[in-house]
């Protein structure tokens, strides 16, 4: 299919707002991930994470809007606008009818719903804003952002769990490969840092309990795994034909070239154990590429630091890439800053833009015995390295595969 | 009566005092959509301890017109 140009890049992340400073921290390896302080954790099985406590200083929002919206449309919000400034796009410059929003979102907007939720039960039906019904639903940041910027055309939010945003990109480039669109802002956001969503996620079983050591508790491949750590978030690109970015000489970040998905179908929460299907939808994804395995130079990672999850991530690589699957470099950025869930495939696909501008890979960070040592995992700091041709993997719970090829101008 | 009515909305839309005025309706004022016509009801409601039928205060409502209803139902 059709090459889709990548032509902006919006990042709020707790590893900083805004590319550059995203860039900087993962490239020295830093970890953001900490206790929770916005609410008592202390009874949780796992209490860290990675927050953003510094959103205000970067938004110009009015006090008018943000009492109306949640967290994560908040983070939408700001990621769009750095995307757009980022493309050079002003949207009142655009025929508002051929701009599309796609959007990945897993659990939807609790802080604001949790609050109201108990004012409901304490104050009766009168004691509930009337905002609740537009703030918390998963489609609502892609409204919020579209009644900003006066966005008409079409547009849809993906909620396929932690593979959400990563699939909201693949089914824009989609839309945007058949000329249904002049450009389309595609990413995901992700606000788990509440009390209910925390304690779902704490429910499903996949966090790590390592509250001691923060720093060290997300490590993915690692023998001593123990689950991986939220984190909360957004990253939104903006996506153009490549004959309309060249027209308007915009800046290329990279290029889609190909996009796959699967289900294992075996499951209610856990992957299958042989990769199949994950295999699957990365060579769904090459095909579409029109590339060849040998061709990938580097592969960022879903890396839940579950086994289950990661042996068959792995499982899957060495049944697309053979032999050469232990040479190609191997990154998981989210590491540092926490698994953003419905958010975490676009801020990877931002991280191996960026590791592809750069020529370098930041390290997955606590990877000091892997389960699996033959790999050519990125640890202990980045490493220099040219890539050209890189795979993105994002998997949700039930099974869900997803891979993303994107390619270097 | 009117000051009182201002310093409610201000508070609870987070709107400018100076955007509202007396004689302007609050849609050409300030652009309040549904939601918050929603909101003000109920806080006018609570506020003043009177009830109030769907179409007394509406978006095209001014400062004034609000405050002739609560007026009206204070004194029954």
């Amino acid at each position: 299919m059709t090459k889709i140009a990548v032509t902006g890049i919006g990042v709020v992340t707790p590893s900083g707002i805004g590319k550059r400073q995203f860039w900087a921290n993962i490239k020295a390896g830093r970890s953001f991930i900490k206790a929770i302080t916005r609410f008592d954790a202390s009874k949780y099985p796992s209490r860290i994470a990675g927050q953003i406590d510094d959103l205000e200083k970067y938004t110009h929002l009015s006090e008018r809007l943000l009492k109306k919206i949640d967290a994560f449309s908040h983070m939408a919000l700001v990621a769009s606008e750095l995307a757009l400034i980022d493309a050079g796009i002003d949207i009142k410059n655009e025929d508002p009818n051929l701009v599309g929003i796609f959007l990945g979102n897993a659990i939807g907007g609790w802080l604001y719903a949790e609050t109201e939720l108990r004012d409901l039960y304490i104050e009766g039906r009168e004691g509930v804003s009337p905002y609740m019904a537009s703030a918390w639903f998963p489609a609502a940041p892609q409204g919020q952002v579209s009644i900003y910027y006066g966005i008409k055309g079409f547009s849809k939010t993906v909620v396929a769990d932690r593979a959400s945003s990563l699939m909201a990109i693949g089914y824009g480039r989609k839309i945007l490969g058949k000329d249904k669109l002049n450009m389309i802002i595609a990413g995901g956001m992700e606000a788990p840092v509440t009390p209910y969503a925390l304690l779902c996620c704490n429910t499903y079983g996949a966090l790590s309990k390592n509250n001691a050591r923060p720093q060290e508790a997300y490590r993915p491949f690692d023998k001593k795994r123990d689950g991986c750590v939220i984190g909360e978030g957004s990253g939104i690109i903006v996506l153009e034909g490549i004959e309309r970015a060249r027209g308007r000489n915009a800046n290329i970040a990279a290029y889609i070239s190909g996009y796959g998905t699967s289900c294992d179908g075996v499951d209610r929460i856990n992957p299958a154990l042989d990769g199949v299907q994950l295999a699957r939808a990365i060579d769904l994804a090459l095909n579409d590429a029109g590339l060849r395995p040998e061709q990938i130079d580097y592969i960022s990672l879903d890396g839940l630091a579950r086994q289950d999850w990661d042996d068959s991530e792995m499982q899957a690589l060495k049944r697309v890439f053979g032999e050469r699957a232990k040479k190609i470099p191997l990154g998981c950025p989210k590491s540092m800053f926490g698994n953003l869930l419905g958010a975490s495939g676009v801020v990877d696909i931002i991280a191996a833009i960026l590791s592809m501008q750069n020529g370098l890979v930041p390290p997955i960070l606590n990877l000091d015995t892997p389960a699996d040592s033959s790999f050519n995992y990125v640890t202990g700091q980045s490493k220099e390295c040219e890539i050209n041709k890189a795979l993105v993997i994002s998997r949700g719970r039930g099974g869900i595969n997803s891979a993303l090829v994107i390619e270097k101008p | 009566m009117k000051e009182k009515i201002k310093e409610l909305l201000v508070k609870l839309l987070r709107v400018k005092p100076e955007e509202l005025k007396d004689a302007v309706s609050l849609q050409d004022s300030i652009g309040v959509d549904s939601t918050e016509m929603v909101e003000t009801v109920i806080a006018l409601e609570k506020n003043f301890g009177i009830k109030l039928n769907p179409k007394e205060i509406t978006k095209f409502s001014t400062i004034n017109d609000i405050e002739k209803v609560i007026l009206s139902k204070s004194t029954k």
